[in-house]
């Protein structure tokens, strides 16, 4: 983390990269995707679960934010801002994902492999730990609403305001959210007997 | 206490925001109610991974490859360029198609009188034809708004760029 010198310097940093990127200048544009590249990106891949998919869905975000860039209002955060343009677009995909697999006839068993990553994933470089498996696998199990409400509380220096904002509710809805999601969660922890297991990898 | 609000303070003890006494509340029912302790150790456990998770990070060619996704500024350039020939182009043809009029009038108009009033209208065409391209080239506004002739063509032209500017803009605006 960032001491408070250093996080001025940023958000100086950032306002003047805005402004340039505001004229049309990408270069400057460029410094604010570095910024926030894995801010964006862990969001969409915990929503997703699925590195392809994710990495479409953060260049997507970017390159919304780029082309609305006069729609920003600077009273919010850009960061605030730029989060809720990713997660609108994928709860929009999550939202596609399960029509389609409504649309088929024939219902399908639930596979992992259709979608997540799973364990093995070939075509991704990154090798995911155990650790970070363990927490995609019960992140899959929740409502994309209760997923992101978990996600955002747990990655990124959020008030509830602020999630609520992006999540374009009410702080109650959050907290109630959050409320049932953890208790969600530890529900299966339990069940799949992970709760020893957890408690060991935080030893 | 009632379970529900057990469970709220549980919530608040994992946010930070529980006081001093609401902990010790939580602990004394923990210690009698087993079921209340097996979910607290596995709300701890799921908290307590999740904050210890570090975020996932894109590969190292992300910034690239989406500079490269985003709209071609150069294309906008070219549409820009291509409006402002038109609107040159659109004070410039009214006025050659004038002076080649009155050109071919000229010789049946001998009367001073409409001769003058024809010089006069052609000057004002010139005239507005010129100060719309001053202001153009100069960008001031303030010369058209003066006059409301001007600013009756200009409204026809800025809804000719409008509409131009919006069809540009859609096209620019995907990917290449």
């Amino acid at each position: 983390m960032m001491n408070k010198t250093q996080e001025i310097g940023a958000l100086n940093d950032e306002q003047v990269w805005l402004e340039q990127a505001m004229k049309g200048d990408q270069i400057a544009f460029g410094k604010l995707v570095e910024a926030y590249q894995t801010p964006v990106y862990n969001l969409a891949y915990r929503m997703l679960n699925n590195s392809g998919e994710a990495e479409e869905a953060a260049q997507e975000a970017f390159v919304r934010a780029y082309t609305r860039l006069e729609s920003y209002n600077p009273a919010h955060k850009f960061s605030t801002w730029l989060l809720s343009i990713t997660s609108n677009y994928c709860i929009d995909q999550l939202r596609k994902r399960r029509a389609v697999l409504l649309s088929i006839d024939e219902p399908l068993p639930p596979h992992p492999a259709l979608h997540s990553d799973g364990e093995k994933n070939p075509e991704s470089q990154v090798v995911m730990s155990e650790q970070q498996q363990m927490v995609q696998s019960l992140l899959s199990e929740l409502e994309p609403e209760y997923r992101e409400a978990v996600v955002l509380r747990y990655w990124y220096e959020l008030s509830y305001d602020e999630i609520a904002e992006i999540m374009d509710t009410t702080v109650s809805a959050i907290k109630s959210r959050l409320f049932r999601a953890r208790r969600q969660l530890a529900e299966i922890g339990l069940e799949r007997g992970l709760v020893p297991a957890m408690e060991k990898e935080i030893a | 206490m009632d379970h529900n609000d057990i469970f709220a303070l549980m919530m608040d003890m994992l946010d930070g925001e529980a006081s001093e006494s609401e902990a010790r509340t939580l602990e004394a029912h923990l210690r009698a109610c087993p079921e209340c302790e097996q979910e607290w150790r596995a709300l701890v456990a799921i908290d307590t991974l999740f904050r210890q998770t570090p975020a996932l990070s894109p590969a190292a060619d992300f910034v690239e490859k989406t500079l490269a996704r985003l709209p071609n500024r150069r294309a906008r350039i070219w549409a820009m360029g291509a409006i402002y020939s038109a609107i040159l182009l659109g004070g410039l043809i009214p006025l050659a198609m004038l002076g080649y009029l009155g050109y071919k009038l000229l010789p049946v108009l001998s009367q001073p009188a409409l001769i003058g009033s024809v010089l006069k209208s052609l000057g004002t065409t010139y005239h507005a034809a010129s100060v719309i391209m001053g202001a153009l080239a100069s960008g001031a506004g303030e010369a058209l708004v003066q006059q409301p002739v001007y600013v009756g063509l200009m409204m026809v032209v800025a809804g000719i760029i409008f509409l131009w500017g919006g069809v540009y803009r859609r096209l620019v605006m995907t990917e290449v």
